[in-house]
């Protein structure tokens, strides 16, 4: 595929999103002139685009809903309802057309080409109706916009003379005094006129110009006489007048024209009729015995004729009158810049670049990461201050080169949100509900990858709680609420982290039918207690569903657990909090980049490991600490935590000292025992083999300055591993270990002991 | 040779008509909005042509064509705006805004080349 048409496929796209946008605050706000106006341009970029594309069956589609969008704009015809689902429908069908374009055939394939004929039958349908009361009005203006060309006619032959013996065109041409101000030189025309043949004779009138004192320079007071040798057309020539033919006074007499013609074009002249009789005979278009004739014939059949002798208009009556021309132009001007109103903020600068060039930048900067952790390391052990001050300029650049480059990768959730709209829109007709969408925090930013996957789950998240979340009308109004229901789509930031969040204030989660559910499908066992929490993140369990008939909206076999897996993979959790009767708050945490962290780096024995920074609040001594107990006082607060040694396995005496990291996650807090702390350590993230995908507590590799491997610990699975370790030994009836994912996980760690 | 300033926000239109320009040996300059076009007037860049779409978010093309007549080394600049046949009024606005002429979309690099020929040396 050519470059060309892959910038506009991407452009299109992105139009069409924006279109939709548009569309959808349409039956919102019916009379909002800017939206109207934004959808339009929408449109016809994408037209616009595929005619220089060349793709014809975007263009004659497109076309229609631009008229459509026209008439709409001009207030020909009324936003409703079903005029948007019309526009709406048009939206996703040019959607599909820029994909057929992608896919390079040649043809949308025959249900696409169905489905745009009927489109293009209720399109028509609604212009056609709208024809008829437009034509009326349309009829006046278009005879308005009239040109100052004169036709040659007929009408004058009559009036004597005989045909002037030329082969030429002659052109009369007075240029308006804004010439010059609308950037033309009058000296381009003539210029072109010469690229349409051969210029045979040429006369300046330059009568027009006042006296020094009252001329302005910067108007034009210049007219021409000119003798066009051509085969082009009387059109072709008029056209090269075009840009300036409501300004100036043009006329043309094709070859061989009547003598009458040219007189009457002296007559109509402002100039005086003598002396441009002089200047046509100057110019070679007649001989002076012509224009002789040719005035006194002209002179005595008005006198018969006893028509008025009317003083020709002198060239200020002309100017007069292109005055009230501009005046009118400018009052247009004027009332159309009220209309425009505010500007969207839509002008972000903006430079297009490919996916893949900024992967390949974000690979480099991770390897300059790693390059200058080993030169700051050898500049440290080699004692040699100078080079550990360069060193260290340098690795706070490359710091700085490593913020900017993943901040190139960061985009806006936005754009994934407004997609819900449209979902929310189509759903809760279907349903037959009654649902708003609330969108807050759309200006937070994350990493393009993530955001990308981050769809999918989101959009099972907010179909659930439109389908099974929000209650029928009905059952609302019994219950007290207003009517309209509302999902509410946040985003934001918090320690390092994003938090995405999907509410509804519906009707909450089921406990006992959850509980039911669960023991239906042997989740757990009848005699569990568990706490609330616990009980309603049940739902996030493989083959988990309350609902007993499966609707085509959120029960494509795609069940909670596939929501939380994708979000796993991101390295995130999912949870769900739920009030009974009041709505459910689905809460997604997901890290900022996938590539590059902040790292903590901790060591036992020989081995380092390393807390995403992020997640650590702080670091404590721990003096022997000896017992069973998995728990200290910290300033009055029971903190649980868990000795990596031991997790890991690591052989080896316990140093008489060792220190405690501090760590936090989702609100609960934890301590991690290591032997030594070695501080901050920017780290790229280096995924673990396929072999253990499924290993808890550990997130991924790195490579050190050294050129050491060190593991990345995985802090939410920890603080839950030890938090629930805690939980289990201190509460022991609690039969916790048969339920959770987190139970495979510690036993699996457990296992190993 | 002539340097001409292309203002569009359309990445597909400045791409197809820069590429005609600078074939036919014309030096582009493009902005993708008419702000960005205006700093590149106001850092005095040096051109010999404008052309500019009118219809763009933010500022438009006829506020930009104000704007730029405003600017006294742009005073005689010629500015050719990108319209298409339907918008005839618009057209009458733009000359009123101080444009030299229009290029009607979709335009064949033919036409395109001779309209700016027309305005320019």
């Amino acid at each position: 595929m050519d470059e060309l048409t892959s910038v506009y496929i991407q452009e299109s796209r992105e139009q069409l999103a924006e279109m939709e946008a548009g569309l959808l605050r349409l039956e919102q706000n019916p009379d909002d002139h800017d939206n109207i106006n934004g959808i339009f341009r929408a449109a016809h970029t994408i037209k616009g685009g595929a005619g220089v594309v060349e793709c014809s069956f975007i263009v004659t589609f497109t076309h229609l809903v631009e008229n459509l969008l026209d008439s709409l704009r001009n207030g020909d015809i009324a936003v409703s309802a079903p005029l948007a689902t019309l526009l709406l429908e048009c939206c996703d069908h040019m959607g599909s057309l820029v994909d057929v374009l992608a896919a390079q055939l040649p043809e949308p394939a025959d249900d696409a080409m169905a489905r745009g004929n009927a489109l293009t039958v209720r399109l028509k349908d609604i212009l056609h109706t709208d024809k008829g009361q437009k034509t009326a009005a349309n009829g006046a203006t278009a005879s308005g916009a009239s040109l100052t060309v004169h036709d040659e006619v007929g009408e004058v032959e009559s009036s004597g003379g005989g045909v002037v013996n030329t082969d030429s065109w002659h052109i009369s041409v007075r240029f308006g005094r804004d010439v010059l101000r609308g950037g033309m030189d009058p000296l381009s025309f003539i210029r072109y006129l010469g690229s349409l043949g051969e210029i045979i004779g040429i006369e300046t009138i330059a009568d027009a110009i006042p006296a020094a004192a009252e001329m302005d320079p910067e108007s034009c007071y210049l007219g021409f006489e000119i003798r066009l040798q051509t085969k082009a057309s009387k059109a072709d020539i008029e056209n090269v007048f075009n840009f300036v033919s409501d300004e100036c006074e043009l006329r043309i007499l094709p070859p061989h024209s009547n003598v009458a013609d040219y007189i009457r074009l002296i007559k109509e002249l402002p100039e005086d009729s003598m002396r441009l009789g002089e200047m046509l005979v100057r110019s070679g278009a007649l001989t002076q015995t012509e224009v002789d004739q040719g005035l006194l014939t002209q002179h005595v059949s008005a006198a018969t004729a006893q028509v008025s002798d009317q003083p020709l208009p002198p060239l200020g009556e002309i100017l007069v009158e292109n005055k009230v021309v501009h005046k009118e132009l400018v009052e247009a001007a004027i009332a159309k810049q009220t209309q425009v109103g505010e500007k969207k903020a839509h002008d972000a600068q903006l430079v297009r670049v490919h996916a893949d060039k900024l992967d390949q930048l974000i690979d480099l900067v991770g390897e300059l990461v790693i390059a200058g952790a080993s030169a700051n390391l050898l500049a440290q052990k080699s004692k040699n201050g100078d080079l550990a001050e360069a060193t260290s300029v340098l690795s706070r650049l490359v710091e700085s080169i490593r913020d900017s480059a993943l901040q190139l990768r960061m985009v806006q959730i936005g754009d994934t949100f407004t997609r819900f709209n449209r979902v929310v829109r189509d759903v809760s007709k279907d349903l037959g509900k009654e649902i708003e969408l609330v969108i807050s925090g759309a200006e937070t930013e994350l990493d393009k990858t993530v955001v990308e996957k981050i769809g999918d789950p989101l959009m099972h998240l907010v179909r659930n709680s439109l389908d099974h979340g929000i209650e029928p009308v009905a059952v609302r109004l019994e219950r007290g609420k207003p009517a309209c229901g509302r999902v509410s789509l946040n985003a934001f930031h918090d320690s390092g982290i994003i938090v995405i969040q999907v509410s509804d204030d519906g009707g909450g989660l089921n406990r006992e039918r959850i509980r039911a559910k669960a023991i239906e499908r042997e989740l757990i066992q009848p005699g569990d207690t568990l706490t609330d929490k616990e009980m309603i993140n049940l739902i996030f369990e493989p083959g988990f569903s309350t609902v007993e008939k499966v609707s085509n909206l959120s029960g494509r076999g795609v069940g909670m657990d596939v929501v939380r897996r994708n979000i796993q993979s991101l390295r995130g959790t999912v949870e769900v909090t739920s009030s009974e009767g009041q709505g459910s708050t689905f809460t997604i945490r997901l890290p900022l980049t996938l590539a590059i962290i902040d790292g903590f780096l901790v060591g036992i024995e020989k081995a380092s490991y390393v807390i995403p920074l992020d997640s650590v609040v702080e670091c404590i001594e721990h003096k022997n600490l000896t017992g069973d107990r998995n728990f200290l006082n910290l300033r009055g607060e029971a903190l649980p935590f868990v000795r990596l040694r031991e997790m890991f396995e690591t052989e080896g005496e316990v140093p008489a000292r060792e220190s405690i990291v501090v760590v936090q996650f989702a609100g609960h807090r934890a301590g991690i025992v290591v032997d030594q702390l070695m501080g901050e350590f920017q780290t790229v993230i280096k995924p673990l083999g396929r072999m253990f995908a499924n290993l808890r507590g550990i997130g991924g590799s790195t490579i050190l300055g050294s050129g050491e491997v060190a593991l990345i610990l995985d802090v939410a699975a920890l603080v839950k591993i030890v938090t629930r370790k805690e939980e289990e030994r201190l509460l022991p009836n609690k039969n916790a270990t048969s339920f959770s994912s987190l139970a495979s996980t510690s036993s699996a760690l457990q296992s190993g002991r | 040779m002539s340097t001409i300033m292309l203002v569009d926000d359309s990445a597909t239109i400045l791409l197809s008509i820069s590429s005609i320009l600078t074939k036919a040996g014309y030096t582009v300059e493009k902005a993708a909005n008419a702000e960005e076009a205006l700093k590149k007037f106001n850092a005095g860049v040096k051109i010999n042509l404008l052309i500019t779409d009118l219809n763009m978010p933010g500022m438009n093309g006829i506020e930009l064509i104000k704007e730029v007549r405003k600017l006294s080394p742009y005073k005689f600049v010629p500015i050719l705006f990108l319209t298409t046949e339907s918008q005839q009024s618009r057209k009458l606005e733009a000359k009123a805004a101080g444009a030299s002429g229009w290029i009607v979309k979709p335009a064949t690099a033919d036409e395109l080349l001779n309209t700016i020929k027309l305005v320019i040396r």
